[in-house]
């Protein structure tokens, strides 16, 4: 591991900014899961001409409620990698001053007394990028997991839509479940693709400083 | 960094400071360290700009497992705000500092290092056989501020009190009191709150055999330059940014 190429600032920036994607993924998550539950409402008002609809409205509430699990994950494991990236830091500053202060003072009485330190910070410097590593690859698949769950909910929408057209007078109120529901998906993925882009940065900042 | 040993018997006081190398916008600290057999006590050690020379500096007469016990004054940066670094050198170490900092020090970073806070009357510690006592004196400056005397070598380490802002080259001793005066005026004036914190502590302090009073910035008053000094404080009045 390279001590000069150490980029912990960039990626406390970049790691900071998945948090501020996920916020608004949040609000537009909680938004579906309550459309969900007046598609149920209008779905049981529709009774036979809404049967269709009726286990759709379950699935969309569980793809809301898998969405708001998911943006907590994420932002869980967003703020570990900040702690140990914080942590990491602090092992190198350390570090670094140990060194400068071996290199100025070889004459020093005591000199040899500080390598423990020195050893401590050099190992807990490791250990934080190994953890730093493992946590970063679970964040990834945290992000691919809600990708995929997108794709379903948009999957969702299509079939919703199909379904609406045997529900007369309350298909348009059910359109509009299917079509915010669609939007949602979008939205979402949109940032996650923006959240990748940020953890692509930080994937790339700690390649960089294993070398 | 400049060492200089203030007192040389059983155990030893050392003042680091006067750094050259130090970024011209910092203010001068002085850190000092008393040594006492097996154990060493680092009081008021500094800032993070510090802390390398300071390190630097101690291992030419101690070794870092020797340090056993930190002391802080009060809470500010140029006192203590290399407080995680030490924590990362000294993983066993004793921080003794006001109770009434705890949460905020702790913001600096403390993972390893044991919190000592010390009540408000005060309290003392055995270093190596050497007795030394933690004297208050709360709101000069800070709300909850102490001081270090060493009964034996007949030394108070003042914090801020007796404090001087001046260049690094600075001598490590006042020489001439009266012209000491004017770069610890404003100094005592501005940063010192209240008369009553001001006079309460005189009246401690003067109880004391003190041959030298070593502040945290500036230089060091020894034999009568002591008695002087806490006369031109009593009759300072202080608090002088309220008009």
């Amino acid at each position: 591991m390279s001590a000069d190429t150490h980029n912990n600032e960039d990626k406390l920036v970049a790691l900071a900014s998945i948090a501020a994607e996920l916020h608004s993924v949040m609000n537009v998550a909680w938004g579906v899961s309550l459309a969900a539950k007046n598609a149920k409402v209008i779905s049981a008002q529709a009774g036979d001409k809404g049967l269709g609809f009726q286990p759709i409205t379950d699935f969309i509430d569980e793809i809301s409620q898998l969405a708001i699990k998911g943006v907590n994950d994420i932002n869980e494991s967003a703020m570990r990698l900040s702690k140990i990236a914080v942590d990491e830091q602090r092992s190198y500053d350390a570090y670094k001053r140990f060194d400068s202060v071996r290199k100025k003072h070889q004459g020093a009485a005591y000199i040899a007394s500080m390598s423990s330190a020195m050893g401590r910070s050099e190992n807990h410097m490791i250990d934080a990028f190994k953890e730093f590593k493992t946590s970063l690859n679970n964040l990834f698949a945290l992000l691919e997991e809600m990708d995929e769950q997108m794709l379903s909910a948009r999957a969702v929408a299509s079939v919703s839509r199909i379904v609406t057209s045997d529900a007369a007078e309350f298909r348009s109120k059910l359109e509009v479940v299917a079509n915010d529901l669609d939007n949602a998906a979008v939205f979402i993925k949109d940032k996650i693709s923006d959240s990748y882009q940020h953890l692509d940065r930080v994937r790339s900042l700690t390649r960089e400083q294993a070398l | 960094m400049k060492v200089t040993k203030i007192f040389d018997a059983n155990h030893q006081w050392f003042m680091f400071g006067r750094d050259p190398e130090k970024p011209e916008s910092i203010i001068d600290t002085n850190q000092y360290m008393v040594v006492s057999d097996e154990r060493a006590l680092l009081m008021d050690p500094g800032g993070i700009e510090v802390f390398a020379p300071m390190l630097g500096a101690i291992l030419h007469h101690a070794k870092v497992d020797q340090i056993t016990d930190l002391f802080a004054s009060h809470q500010d940066p140029d006192i203590i705000s290399s407080l995680g670094l030490w924590d990362q050198a000294l993983p066993h170490a004793v921080l003794h500092a006001p109770w009434l900092w705890e949460g905020f020090l702790r913001h600096f970073g403390m993972n390893n290092i044991q919190y000592d806070g010390i009540p408000d009357e005060g309290s003392s510690i055995n270093l190596g056989g050497v007795e030394l006592e933690f004297i208050p004196a709360h709101y000069l400056h800070a709300s909850g501020n102490y001081h270090v005397y060493d009964p034996k070598a007949k030394i108070l380490m003042s914090g801020d009190v007796g404090a001087a802002l001046e260049a690094t080259e600075a001598p490590v001793f006042v020489e001439d009191f009266d012209e000491h005066i004017p770069k610890m005026k404003m100094f005592h004036q501005r940063w010192m709150p209240s008369n009553r914190a001001k006079n309460d502590w005189i009246s401690r302090v003067r109880k004391l055999d003190i041959e030298y009073m070593a502040p945290q910035h500036g230089r060091i008053f020894k034999g009568d330059d002591v008695q002087c000094f806490l006369d031109w404080f009593e009759q300072l009045e202080v608090g002088t940014a309220i008009s």
